[in-house]
């Protein structure tokens, strides 16, 4: 038989064969991968194998169905082998950004990576990206970052420079986090304020995503009646990815995917790569919050350090004060008192001495003397005074933390439970502290003897306007208003009427410091004494 | 005529305060403690008290608040040696408040406000 292709031949040269081409020379002399890679797809030699089968041959019936399924597997076997591909690709890419992931705890580099690994050719080649995060109150999805182009031009830009660069993922976002974060944080900001919802709106597609722990593919949202068509018009887009991440069963927030500029559709491969994506990023983005909060908390923690050693410092100052006090009182005693003996008897025989007595004279330069003394004296005495003022800037928690704990014992004894509510946003205060420590000690006792049968005791500290506004609760007994009315009265009133000298007292100290105080009944029973104080020494 | 009780611990203060008061037309009566001062007000009459916050071993301000608790109509005048005295609250409780000096007209002038307040007349 007559064959018209070179298949039956051990070696060929080139003019006998069309298909092979540059780089495959060796196939001239190898004759069973020929056959098998170049042969099998030849025209000539399918020609040569239908002639066979009019020869009559049975073989060649057989060799026919051989051939079929040879090319059939053939083409699976591609197939598998261009998955495969593809997926390990695909795992090299997710390993590199697990790897990456994993060394970072900064969340705005935790955000570049993740959002470049889904937009950049290099990752997931998605066109735009939004990332919406769970509040840190826990009541809201909020769009957070929004990456990708925002028309076509940009776009080709965009890619352009990419594709000519050869950087990794990491110097890609590297390159992001340094070059683009802030404009892309702004450049999507219409979008993402419209983004915002509840946690608990359990019908939207966010959280429906986030309960399912499942991405949802959104196609066709314009015209499907089921979907919140809302979404896509902010969007722009109809077709888009809802993907959920979570954290150890937290719901760390939400990735929106689309292809806004190619509208490529988003295939089920592209789910289940970015489904396997989502963990890792889920769990970095949750660790660099919980890192991100952990800064603050130190931060935090540095600034009540640093008020707690200045309040330190106040204190050695007043302790320093106190002693100059004592020992100035001291010498105050022991100078002013003969002076004023001698000074004062001087005086009275200087009144009672005759207009021409010649001893007039000396008496008077003892008073002139004397005089001039006791206000040497009141000088240094003032100066040492005005060395160490008395009112001064005060932390009113501490204030308030040191008086309960004084109180703690007799409390405990007396079956009051103490608990407090200490705005940390509150400014120092302007006081006197022994005076307003005094006042607080004074109102807190007066409150736990209207609890004689035990109860609870409430301190709250606020801002208020200008001000600091501290309230003193108690479950005791209520005060009629013509007890509170007496236990305030000016202080020579009271003073009349014998009790309640300590609330009277507060009331002299606080409004002398430009401070006010006022007690009322609680609606459910018990008193609310409210002291404002004064933050601002101009106010004084 | 108006009864004053002066206590003071030096003897040389209350003869001065006792002959300088005495010449404005005062009655006068003079305690060198706080103790002595407590007995004298169970027996007599006053209608002022000129208390030094700085007594031997003693405290004028635990007398006055003594004062205060007891006989809340009795007016009280503190009198100090050093002015910072005047920031102590509990000081706030007298009546009236004098840094003592050789020159007792301040003294004599704070007597005669806080008695014409009370209506008692010298």
């Amino acid at each position: 038989m007559d064959w018209e292709c070179c298949w039956s031949k051990t070696e060929i040269s080139r003019e006998e064969c069309p298909y092979i081409g540059e780089g495959e020379e060796d196939l001239y002399a190898a004759h069973r991968r020929r056959v098998v890679e170049k042969c099998i797809e030849c025209p000539r030699f399918k020609k040569d194998v239908s002639q066979l089968k009019g020869s009559g041959d049975p073989l060649s019936d057989v060799l026919a169905y051989l051939l079929t399924e040879f090319q059939e597997q053939k083409v699976q076997m591609e197939s598998m082998l261009g998955f495969l591909n593809t997926r390990t690709s695909e795992m090299k890419f997710l390993r590199e950004v697990s790897l990456v992931l994993q060394n970072t705890i900064d969340l705005d580099e935790v955000l570049s990576i993740a959002m470049t690994a889904i937009t950049a050719g290099k990752g997931f080649g998605m066109n735009r990206a939004f990332l919406l995060m769970t509040d840190k109150e826990r009541r809201n999805i909020k769009g957070y970052l929004g990456v990708g182009p925002k028309d076509y031009e940009e776009a080709w830009r965009t890619w352009d420079d990419i594709g000519r660069s050869n950087f990794t993922l990491r110097e890609l976002a590297k390159n992001f986090q340094k070059t683009g974060l802030s404009t892309e944080k702004v450049k999507f900001h219409d979008i993402l304020g419209q983004l915002t919802v509840p946690l608990n709106d359990h019908g939207h597609i966010f959280n429906r995503a986030l309960h399912g722990k499942k991405p949802i593919l959104v196609e066709n949202a314009l015209n499907n009646p089921d979907l919140d068509r809302g979404l896509a018009r902010i969007l722009g887009v109809d077709t888009f990815l809802v993907m959920p991440l979570i954290s150890r069963n937290r719901r760390i927030g939400v990735i929106i995917a689309d292809n806004c500029i190619t509208h490529k559709p988003i295939t089920l491969q592209d789910m289940q790569s970015l489904e396997t994506f989502a963990f890792p990023v889920a769990f970095a983005l949750e660790r660099a919050s919980l890192y991100e909060r952990l800064q603050e908390e130190v931060a935090k923690q540095k600034a009540a350090n640093l008020k707690l050693r200045e309040q330190q410092e106040l204190i050695v100052k007043m302790e320093k004060m106190a002693l100059v006090g004592k020992i100035t009182s001291s010498i105050a005693h022991s100078i002013r008192n003969p002076l004023m003996v001698i000074g004062g008897f001087a005086r009275t025989l200087l009144r009672s001495s005759a207009e021409n007595d010649e001893k007039r004279s000396y008496l008077e330069s003892i008073v002139r003397e004397t005089r001039q003394l006791e206000d040497v004296l009141s000088e240094v005495l003032d100066y040492s005074e005005s060395l160490f003022p008395v009112m001064d800037f005060w932390d009113l928690n501490e204030l308030i933390a040191t008086t309960i704990q004084d109180q703690a014992a007799s409390m405990e004894r007396a079956g009051i439970a103490c608990y407090t509510e200490l705005s940390p946003e509150i400014p120092m205060v302007r006081i006197d502290y022994k005076q307003i420590s005094y006042c607080v000690k004074t109102i807190i006792s007066t409150a736990m003897a209207s609890m004689d049968q035990g109860g609870e005791l409430r301190l709250e500290s606020v801002l208020d306007g200008d001000g600091v506004l501290l309230r003193i609760m108690d479950s005791g007994a209520q005060l009629t208003e013509t007890a509170q009315e007496a236990l305030t009265a000016p202080f020579f009133q009271t003073q009349e009427m014998g009790t309640g000298v300590g609330l009277s007292l507060c009331k002299t100290i606080l409004e002398r410091q430009g401070n006010s105080f006022a007690i009322v009944g609680r609606p459910g029973g018990g008193n609310v004494y409210s002291i404002r104080l004064l933050t601002r020494k101009e106010n004084l | 005529m108006a009864n004053l009780l002066i206590v003071d611990d030096e003897a040389n203060i209350r003869l001065l305060y006792s002959q300088e008061l005495s010449d404005e037309g005062y009655q006068v009566v003079a305690a060198a403690s706080a103790l002595e001062a407590v007995e004298r007000l169970e027996t007599d009459n006053f209608d002022l008290v000129v208390l030094d916050i700085k007594l031997k071993n003693e405290s004028g301000i635990e007398l006055l608040q003594r004062i205060v608790k007891e006989r809340h109509t009795l007016p009280v005048i503190l009198c100090t040696a050093f002015s910072c005295y005047k920031d102590d609250f509990s000081a706030w409780l007298a009546d009236g408040y004098v840094v003592k000096s050789s020159d007792l007209q301040e003294l004599k002038d704070e007597i005669k406000r806080v008695l014409a307040k009370k209506q008692i007349k010298a």
